[in-house]
């Protein structure tokens, strides 16, 4: 083994490991893209509290007491599996999981609904509101 | 394509400039007659990785990176089929390849919308079931390969794609719970269970038992995320209980495998290096011998041994380019398996989808590089992308677009006119 | 999402088991290459030296020695070509292969090496004083274990090749000092050994038995003494000098000599009893079968040869020659013998400095320096005029092999010098078809060892 045959395969290794730093760090670029594209796809939406603010993440969303729910409301009026967020066509439904005290959707008991901007939701005591996203611009 | 041109343009060189260096590689250190085998395949190499940047202009994805580490993976596998013992173009491989990728297209045209393909799922479990049936019947005695002509196909290869559709679930699904006794099921869940079962058998029948490991690691990644999500009732005592089970099962399978089985666990390759550990040995001796920087492409002496291009090509390739180039391959393909981590899935159908694709590559790699090298019993798996073999770069293709299409999903329901009801008020309550 | 996350971890666990995979297969690979490539077609052995730098064999087979040079070294050190299984090349082919991962197998000038720690030059004199009769001998510096001289006859010259194999005389493809043999009256050092450790110095030296030439012993049998008319009355260093067998065999069957006693001790000296497993003494690498006998009864015919030195007894001179040198350090623990001082890998680097290494302990001190004092005194009265000049504790040994139709000669013993601390063991085949003694292979072997001693 000879001193041009090493210098070769270090070069080709180090080719083959900037290639695929490249694409990691283009993987982070395309990260954001996909974020704003799945903003689009959601109409910029989220729920929040009076201090917290829930993003939605991905197409279905459990809202419960429980440690695994998405979001998670520490309420003992709030079922374990209280409700599910699901989103279709830029559309946002909430469907109750056989909750005990139901879904109250602008004060009216739903056991699915359509959401539209800034609708109160009540879940047990717990009232959340879904409303468009504040942290970014919105043409 | 949308947005990005920057990444875009600079992964595109880069990948380029990654082949490039292999070629000067082969070009200065490879053992080659005449010229012309090395410019064919620099050719080659250079005009389908140019063709595939331009073609995927032609798609609106979210990511292209996968995208890019295929072409980059399969390219490399080109070069590295071409070079073991002689500089020879390999066109079957090639044109295995390019197949490879019009299947990644395929892919991720079939996969991306995960509300269509959700309500195909009858269609999963008819072509499992077809595909058995094919097995059972159509395979040589107890084999695994059909042979058409000059083509062998391995129908078992096509299971795992549609296995891992029928693994994937989302959340609403794992809502319809019915009542049977006193547990709550999803009906689902169970005929998932009896399917791989099913698999299994066949599998262990037609002495395939190469890939059980893969359909089981794919199912327990099924299983885990069926199971534990959304109703988490499945306590950790509850999977340890069922982890117990599995090796218990594992190692009863191993007690009372068939005699070829048993042969294989407890062969010391060392001992019966010229009979049943004589490709084991062959490769290890070949790593050896490659040390860190390899004997250069088209030196290596592992290509007088039987299956040095697929089943012990990992060894092939550490004897001719180093283990630190094949270690690096094989950090290139988990790369792509680990992408979803960076761009996350949107759905939880998608996420499982990743999940088990992310099994079947990493346990079809780990049967491979560890079976070669005497860590665990050699099997005859191949290596997704590496490896030669018709169905089996064919369906990884197709798996490398499922996960293209986790990762640039599109959210659209797939009836345009559904209807969905503005408000639904609860049922009325009867008063008993 | 926490539904996302949970995709996200398998898929880690799936990816960060395979990362832990290939992190021990790289530790393997790199841990076990010198292993994998020894298994290869193409190997490049270095070089093996001895204490005074002379090759005593050469991988590349460019050896310029005349034919027969090596021939004392024959089946010791051996050669890679799979004649010999026990040999030191043949067990240490990983050392001295010119391969490492990170540089490869190295064609020429690779520097990977061993150091042993034999004197050539000593052993050449030894294997000549053999003038041809079959034998071997063994010597060792018994305060550190470095095994000076080792040879053993026939023996053969590897670099002439094997094309007249068939013609090799039996015993040519081994060395002997490796291999079990029967151990005539050196056994008696192990029985005596064994009665210091039961009785104790004052109550055998009070121990006063009859020897008229031959014992009719509890079992009805005889046992014959070599001297016919008999020895007489002695006492246990008078038995030992004469190498009294009636003695011993009344000795065995003494009260105060229990035989489960007996076997306590044979154990612990490393004796396989009645057919227990054999465990193998390794001296890098080369395999030295241990020693084994058969106590059953004290009374019994079998068992009184066995601790006399013929029956169903068999040691190996190196055995012998560690015993030796647990009474000569006076402290009940043998030397471990080692043949490689240090080898060199491709590059060069010094590897694998040999230690000084002792065994448990066998008996006690007390015990060692009685019987060392009973040998020293044996060597003075008996030895001092053919082995002239030196210290020495010997004990010898007549053993009938072949049902008696051959003798061989034994002599086990060290030297009582702290500037030359060697304890030995010579075995000459059929002693009475020569004029050789074991006497006078241990004066060359000495004088040769001394002198190379004072040379430097």
């Amino acid at each position: 083994m000879d001193s041009t045959n090493l210098i070769l395969c270090a070069v080709a290794a180090a080719c083959l490991d900037i290639c695929a730093m490249v694409l990691i760090i283009s993987a982070y670029h395309e990260r954001k893209t996909g974020g704003k594209r799945w903003n689009r796809i959601t109409s910029f939406m989220e729920l929040a509290d009076y201090n917290t603010v829930y993003p939605l993440g991905c197409d279905e969303i459990l809202i419960g007491r429980h440690a695994s729910a998405d979001i998670r409301l520490a309420d003992l009026s709030v079922s374990r599996y209280h409700a599910i967020l699901t989103v279709s066509d830029g559309i946002w439904t909430i469907t109750d999981m056989g909750s005990t005290s139901g879904i109250f959707v602008n004060g009216i008991p739903v056991s699915q609904a359509q959401l539209r901007e800034n609708d109160i939701i009540k879940l047990g005591n717990r009232q959340l509101i879904f409303r468009r996203r504040r942290d970014i611009n919105v043409r | 394509m949308s947005g990005n041109t920057g990444s875009y343009i600079s992964s595109c060189v880069f990948v380029l400039i990654a082949h490039i260096g292999m070629l000067l590689n082969v070009f200065f250190n490879g053992n080659y007659d005449s010229l012309t085998q090395v410019i064919i395949l620099s050719g080659a190499v250079v005009i389908l990785d140019v063709a595939y940047f331009i073609a995927m202009l032609f798609f609106r994805q979210t990511t292209f990176t996968v995208d890019f580490l295929l072409i980059l993976v399969l390219n490399m596998s080109v070069i590295f089929q071409s070079c073991f013992g002689e500089v020879v173009f390999d066109y079957k491989h090639y044109i295995t390849c390019i197949i490879s990728l019009v299947t990644c297209r395929c892919g991720y045209l079939l996969c991306r919308n995960h509300k269509w393909l959700r309500e195909q799922r009858k269609f999963f479990y008819i072509g499992i079931f077809i595909l058995m049936v094919v097995i059972l019947t159509l395979t040589g005695s107890r084999g695994m390969w059909i042979s058409l002509g000059p083509i062998t196909i391995q129908p078992s290869e096509f299971i795992k794609p549609l296995f891992i559709l029928a693994c994937a679930t989302s959340i609403t699904e794992q809502q319809k719970k019915h009542k049977i006794l006193c547990f709550n099921v999803v009906y689902e869940n169970i005929a998932l269970f009896g399917l791989t079962a099913a698999i299994c058998l066949l599998q262990w029948w037609c002495r395939d038992l190469g890939s059980l490991p893969t359909f089981v690691a794919i199912y327990a990644a099924g299983f885990l995320l069926r199971i534990c999500y959304p109703k988490a009732k499945f306590s950790k005592k509850k999977l340890v209980g069922a982890g117990a089970v599995l090796a218990a099962v594992a190692v009863a399978g191993m007690k009372f495998a068939p005699a070829y089985v048993q042969d294989r666990l407890h062969v010391d390759i060392w001992a019966d290096k010229d009979g049943n550990g004589y490709q084991q040995s062959q490769a290890l001796i070949a790593i050896a011998n490659g040390g860190w920087f390899g004997k250069g492409p088209g030196q290596g002496d592992l290509h007088n041994v039987f299956a040095h291009k697929n089943d012990i090509v990992f060894a092939s390739i550490s004897e001719e380019w180093g283990l630190l180039y094949a270690l690096m391959m094989v950090l290139a393909i988990l790369i792509i398996i680990a992408l979803p981590l960076i761009n996350p899935p949107r759905s939880y159908f998608h996420g499982t989808m990743s999940a088990g694709i992310s099994a079947a590559f990493t346990v079809q790699m780990a049967l491979n590089i560890f079976g070669s090298c005497n860590l665990i019993p050699f099997t005859g798996v191949t290596i997704p992308f590496i490896s030669t073999g018709g169905s089996s770069l064919m369906i990884s293709g197709f798996m490398a677009g499922m996960l293209v299409a986790c990762q640039s999903p599109t959210m659209r329901s797939p009836h345009l006119n559904e209807q969905i009801p503005k408000r639904q008020l609860y049922p009325r309550r009867r008063k008993a | 999402m926490k539904s996302i996350k949970r995709c996200q971890k398998i898929i880690s666990l799936f990816i960060v088991m395979f990362i832990i995979g290939m992190v021990i297969l790289v530790i393997k690979i790199q841990r076990e290459a010198s292993f994998y490539m020894i298994n290869s077609d193409t190997l490049s052995l270095g070089k093996v030296y001895d204490k005074n730098g002379d090759v005593l064999f050469d991988g590349t087979g460019e050896i310029d020695s005349p034919a027969g040079y090596l021939i004392d070294v024959g089946n010791l050190i051996g050669d890679d070509k799979g004649q010999m299984g026990n040999t030191l090349v043949a067990n240490n082919l990983k050392k001295l292969n010119n391969y490492s991962f990170s540089t490869g197998l190295k064609e020429s000038g690779g520097k990977a090496a061993i150091y042993t720690t034999l004197d050539h030059k000593a052993n050449r004199a030894v294997y000549d004083a053999f003038a041809g009769n079959d034998g071997c001998a063994v010597a060792y510096n018994y305060e550190t274990g470095a095994i000076l001289v080792c040879t053993s006859l026939p023996s053969l010259d590897v670099t002439q090749g094997y094309d007249d194999i068939d013609n090799f005389p039996s015993g040519t493809l081994l060395s002997k000092t490796m291999r079990k043999t029967v151990p005539g009256s050196t056994q008696k050092v192990s029985t005596l050994i064994a009665a210091l450790e039961i009785m104790g110095p004052n109550k055998l030296f009070s121990k006063r038995f009859d020897c008229t030439g031959s014992y009719h012993n509890k079992g009805g049998n005889d046992i014959d003494c070599h001297q016919s008319y008999g020895h007489g009355t002695l006492d246990i260093q008078g038995a030992v000098e004469n190498s009294c067998n009636p003695f011993f065999a009344q000795l065995i069957e003494d009260e105060d000599m229990p035989l489960n006693k007996i076997k306590d001790v044979y154990s612990d000296l490393g004796y396989a009893l009645n057919g227990a497993d054999e465990d193998y003494i390794d001296i890098n690498g080369i395999k030295c079968e241990t020693a084994s006998t058969t106590l059953m009864d004290p009374y019994e015919f079998r068992t009184q040869w066995g601790c006399i030195g013929q029956g169903d007894t068999l040691v190996s001179p190196v055995q012998l020659m560690m015993w030796e040198s647990a009474v000569a350090n006076e402290n009940g623990k043998m030397t471990m013998p080692y043949l490689i001082d240090h080898i060199t890998d491709v590059n060069g680097k010094e590897k694998e400095k040999a230690k000084t290494q002792t065994s448990q302990r066998l008996f006690a001190s007390d015990t060692a320096s009685t019987v060392k004092e009973i040998l020293l005194t044996n060597g003075q009265n008996h030895y001092a005029y053919s082995i002239p000049g030196y210290n020495i504790g010997v004990k010898s040994g007549t053993a009938q092999v072949l049902e008696g139709e051959q003798e061989n000669s034994l002599l086990t013993g060290f030297v009582d010098d702290p500037d030359l601390p060697i304890a030995f063991c010579v075995l000459l085949e059929n002693k009475n078809s020569t004029w050789i003694t074991t006497d006078s292979i241990v004066k060359v072997m000495l004088d040769s060892l001394s002198n190379d001693n004072g040379n430097e």
